[in-house]
């Protein structure tokens, strides 16, 4: 049991990484080298694929998981995602009211929120249960 | 939901990394639910009946507010 948690645990890490390190390639490409249209529309889909590969791997090590485990990574996306919700939903509607500044509030700038908002979810969730 | 798990694995004079180890969860999650902060699923309280040698009815006990 252990031993399988480990493993999944390792392949989650490493296609998380890869995925991190494709899209800020991608990002760096098509921000200061300033592609075709073409290319850049290529490369914005690019981190897609390692993206599909990365919730492979975390899907099958949840399915592994214990089910304290299963619930508390189910507490923290639930977490995560109404969070998320929030935030898109107050950014659209301050976007009416005020120019919200693209270079500080385009959509990038939200993946780390996104990120900090499953992992607050999943620190809440283990006090919780643990 | 009250239990008697801890009573259990006094009588076997097992560890909670025992117990986990017996029905494949991590020791965190035997805490937890020792603990009463989950309430594990019917296969795993069933699991856990069997290698205690007794009925689930023992191991958990609904409590009035339940």
């Amino acid at each position: 049991m252990e031993r399988i948690k480990k493993t999944g645990g390792k392949s989650i890490v490493i296609s998380a990484a890869v995925w991190a390190v494709t899209y800020f390639t991608c990002l760096l490409i098509v921000k200061e080298l300033s592609p075709s249209t073409l290319v850049g529309v290529i490369l914005s889909f690019l981190p897609t694929i390692t993206f599909a590969i990365f919730l492979y791997h975390f899907i099958k090590g949840v399915s592994s998981m214990d089910e304290v485990e299963r619930r508390i990574q189910l507490e923290a996306t639930v977490f995560a995602f109404a969070l998320a919700l929030l935030m898109i939903m107050t950014l659209g509607l301050l976007d009416l009211v005020v120019v919200l500044n693209k270079e500080d509030w385009g959509y990038r700038h939200l993946i780390p929120f996104f990120v900090a908002f499953y992992f607050f979810g999943l620190f809440v969730s283990r006090k919780k249960y643990m | 939901m009250k239990n008697t798990i801890k009573v259990e694995r006094a009588k076997k004079n097992w560890t909670q990394a025992d117990l986990a180890e017996k029905i494949s969860v991590s020791r965190q999650a035997v805490n937890s639910i020792e603990t009463g902060k989950f309430v594990p699923s019917t296969t795993l309280a069933l699991k856990m009946a069997a290698v205690f040698g007794t009925t689930v009815e023992i191991l958990f006990q609904l409590e009035q507010d339940d």
